[in-house]
């Protein structure tokens, strides 16, 4: 249908259609139009025009619609360009052709724009080396206007490397470059979910005849466009609701009782639509660099204060992506049950904050006890598995006035609550992993250590050193040195390689003496000695701690490098709660104490300009002269430790 | 073993080179002041105190960022620009952090240690034994070198408050004068003309 004439008969025409919306229902979304005899869709990067600006800004269409007086509007994410964002970019390098996505919450990261702004569109390639992001391949990077891999918070005024999962609404997925039928990750995974949930389809395929759905309110739009990108993703569908995966769970029903909403799902659907629409998509993050004009200047066009009105109808394929792929993070597992939760309840979002649909007011109602819904259900997801599927059936009931296949919607919640799970499952194990590196670096360290110098009787040492070591690690040190100095079993022990830890340092004590003890070393400081590390030792029993301190008085335990252990008693001092430090003066003492309530805004520069700079200097004077003498001592000492280490027969 | 701990070495060097060492540091800053007056600069991403428990000094603190550029700029503003923290006039002092002032480090690949009892007939042995008297020097050295150091410290700071309360009483009298009109009578009374900023 040709439309939108407007003065200078530009050709129009819309595309797919996506849903409706709006108060009264009587606002139309789209996911694709042309315009001027260029085609757009969704996540395509664009070129708008003001007049006035020298260059036209840049932006991701996240949102297009007619309303009911036929006027076409744009919701149009920003880029900035890097000169528009100078103050904020530090001393980080940009290349010439890079833009920032805007991000975060707050003015300036996205504006509801005439649709007839739009001069163009434009090849912003994302090369982001985050996992969702499809690389691109060499070709890509050649043809793109810009590239794109960071992010501006708008909110919090700061160049971010990574973003969160969702920004104004959509799905990073969606926002970074589309998914071709020959990238992997999106596409095969999909497929395998396919076949997972292919008998649950059918199912659903039933179920989802149901007319009963609200479809017309925008949070079932939004869901459908999470279900019909899921689908998108797994199916082959272009827009039939039907065929697609059930993968998706709401989105089949979703897009089956919205056929708008299928065509909205940009193509996710089938691979072949995908693929055009992935084209799309990436030339439209492409031509991302360049709408990025002053951040000031954003201002000038129409824009509205972005509050949580994302779209989640631009629930991205990715979005689904992640669903399938079950590696993604959470944002993409909240997304996933998001889809599933919307079908069931028409709550649809697992971000109940994002209402996009600022248009509709009741659907927002509707949002609102979905979202409250979502919430709680989020909220109770967060506890364990099982208690979400218990929570998803409460959600279910719930919903069941609004939605008919409360069962299988269920399910699919709980398939999505799998899936999720299994993300979160999965990163939680990875987690430990690191956590268990730390605490356990001594023991590893000493079987690692002890089975690489002394192979003999290494196990029998093994076992009582793993022991020894994980009694201990519970009181803080402080204390347990406290508690060994009073009882006689802490030792100091020198003439240590500056660089061995802790643990190779019990490992020596196991060695030498046959004893275990728990050892640290002390950390170095500026002015430490770089020749020599020192360690606090504390032995199991007194007797252990005198035997060893006795031998090494009397004995030599030559340690590699030429190095004699010494040790003694050792005498650790407690600063006491303020110890003495010297330098910051008051002039009045009570100024001072309310100035202490805001000890955290007084970090600052001195500028050159007061007695305060005057004596800052004095002090940097001194510390300068200190730094000189230490390095002079040490200098010294190192040479006197090599004249005499040079007499040593064996190294 | 092997690769692993050369990777998690690897990783460990990295965040060495992002970090920066703090020390001067007065009793009062706590780990969010620190946060808060660093946070202008980098991000931060994590704070440890820390103190050399043989010596009597104020704690240290090691401040992980985000990138290793950011902490060599840290570094340099801190030490071009007498960057205070929650008191006047002593500037903190910020070092490239090293591989030794980190507690929880891993161990360094591909070495082995060794040790052996020395016997008293070996010639060896003597050499141990001076090493071992020359090691106890130079710790006593140190610890003087240290209390002499802090001597200093305590002198300057003596000096400056005394500087700080002469100026002070000065600016004070000054401000008194212009405030309740003093210095205004005692122009009139000399027929000087008086600059009119008065009191701001």
């Amino acid at each position: 249908m040709a439309e939108g004439e407007k003065d200078e008969n530009i050709e129009f025409k819309w595309g797919k259609k996506r849903g409706v919306g709006g108060k009264k229902k009587d606002v139309q979304f789209y996911e694709s139009f042309t315009y001027d005899g260029v085609e757009y869709s969704l996540f395509d990067s664009v070129y708008l025009y003001k007049e006035g600006e020298p260059e036209p800004y840049i932006g991701k269409l996240i949102k297009i619609w007619e309303t009911a007086d036929k006027t076409k509007k744009l919701k149009v994410l920003w880029f900035f360009r890097p000169c528009e964002i100078l103050n904020f970019l530090s001393t980080n390098e940009t290349r010439d052709n890079e833009l920032f996505l805007a991000s975060g919450e707050g003015v300036g990261l996205a504006n509801i724009n005439p649709l007839e702004a739009l001069v163009g569109k434009c090849n912003v390639v994302c090369i982001s080396k985050d996992i969702r992001n499809p690389q691109p391949s060499d070709e890509e990077l050649q043809k793109a206007e810009y590239v794109f891999y960071r992010f501006f918070d708008v909110g919090h005024r700061k160049i971010l490397d990574k973003t969160d999962d969702k920004i104004a609404g959509n799905d990073v997925k969606l926002l970074f470059n589309k998914l071709d039928s020959q990238k992997l990750v999106g596409v095969s995974e999909l497929g395998l979910d396919k076949k997972d949930l292919s008998d649950k389809g059918v199912e659903r395929n039933g179920v989802l005849d149901h007319p009963e759905k609200n479809s017309q309110s925008m949070s079932e739009k939004e869901n459908c466009q999470l279900v019909d990108t899921l689908v998108r993703e797994t199916a082959d569908n272009k827009c039939s609701v039907v065929e697609k995966p059930t993968f998706s769970v709401g989105l089949e029903e979703a897009s089956k009782s919205h056929d708008g909403l299928s065509t909205m799902c940009n193509g996710k659907t089938t691979p072949s639509s995908k693929v055009e629409e992935n084209e799309d998509c990436k030339t439209s993050f492409g031509k991302q660099k360049s709408n990025v004009k002053s951040y000031a200047s954003r201002d000038g066009l129409e824009r509205e204060q972005l509050t949580k009105r994302c779209d989640t109808l631009k629930k991205s394929p990715s979005e689904e992506a992640t669903l399938r792929s079950k590696v993604d993070d959470e944002g993409g597992k909240r997304e996933v049950v998001r889809g599933s939760l919307g079908r069931a309840s028409n709550v649809g979002d697992v971000k109940p904050k994002r209402d996009s649909n600022g248009l509709v007011e009741d659907k927002q109602s509707n949002k609102e006890q979905l979202g409250g819904l979502r919430k709680k259900l989020n909220e109770k997801s967060r506890d364990g598995m099982q208690k979400r599927r218990l929570v998803c059936d409460n959600n279910d009931d719930d919903d069941m006035k609004n939605v008919a296949p409360s069962a299988i919607l269920s399910k699919d919640k709980r398939k999505l609550q799998r899936a999720k799970d299994s993300n979160a499952v999965e990163e939680v194990p990875s987690k430990k992993l690191k956590l268990d590196n730390k605490p356990t670096q001594l023991t590893p360290g000493k079987l690692h250590k002890e089975s690489s110098t002394k192979p003999s009787d290494v196990e029998q040492k093994i076992d009582s050193c793993a022991w020894e070591v994980t009694r201990r690690p519970d009181a803080p040190w402080e204390d347990r040195m406290k508690s060994a100095h009073e009882q006689g079993t802490l030792l100091l022990l020198q003439n240590l390689d500056p660089s061995l830890t802790s643990g190779e340092v019990e490992d020596i004590v196991w060695h030498g003496f046959k004893e275990s003890c728990f050892a640290k070393m002390l950390q170095a400081t500026a002015f430490s000695s770089p020749h020599s590390g020192q360690a606090f030792v504390i032995f199991k029993r007194r007797e252990a701690a005198e035997s060893v301190a006795k031998k090494l008085k009397e004995g030599c335990l030559l340690m590699s490098n030429g190095r004699p252990l010494v040790g003694s008693f050792g005498y650790p001092s407690f600063p006491e709660k303020k110890p003495t430090f010297y330098g910051h003066l008051v002039v009045d003492q009570h100024r001072m104490q309310r100035e202490m309530k805001d000890a955290i805004s007084t970090s600052h520069c001195s500028q050159p300009n007061n007695i305060e700079y005057d004596m800052a200097m004095e002090w940097c004077l001194l510390q300068e002269r200190a730094n000189y003498s230490w390095k002079k001592l040490y200098r010294q000492q190192g040479a006197e430790l090599r004249k005499v280490k040079a007499k040593l027969k064996a190294k | 073993m092997g690769s692993s701990t050369e990777e998690e070495y690897a990783t460990f060097e990295e965040k060495v080179r992002r970090t920066v060492y703090l020390d001067n540091l007065s009793p009062q800053v706590t780990e969010s002041v620190l946060r808060t007056g660093l946070d202008q600069f980098a991000v931060v991403k994590s704070v440890k105190f820390f103190h050399n428990e043989t010596m009597n000094m104020p704690m240290c603190a090691l401040v992980e960022l985000d990138s290793a550029k950011k902490a060599n700029e840290v570094i340099s503003m801190v030490s071009e620009y007498a960057f205070m923290m929650a008191g006047m006039p002593r500037p903190v002092r910020a070092c490239p952090a090293e591989v030794e002032m980190f507690d929880d480090r891993p161990i360094k690949p591909g070495r082995k240690l060794f040790c052996q009892w020395l016997d008293p007939c070996d010639p060896d042995f003597q050499v141990a034994e001076e090493l071992k008297r020359l090691t106890r020097k130079h710790a006593a050295q140190a610890a003087f070198f240290l209390k002499q150091q802090l001597q200093e410290e305590e002198k300057l700071a003596m000096q400056q408050t005394e500087t700080l309360k002469a100026q002070f009483k000065k600016l004070k009298m000054i401000e008194g004068i212009m405030a309740d009109g003093t210095a205004h009578r005692l122009a009139q009374h000399y027929k000087m003309r008086q600059a009119d900023n008065r009191r701001l």
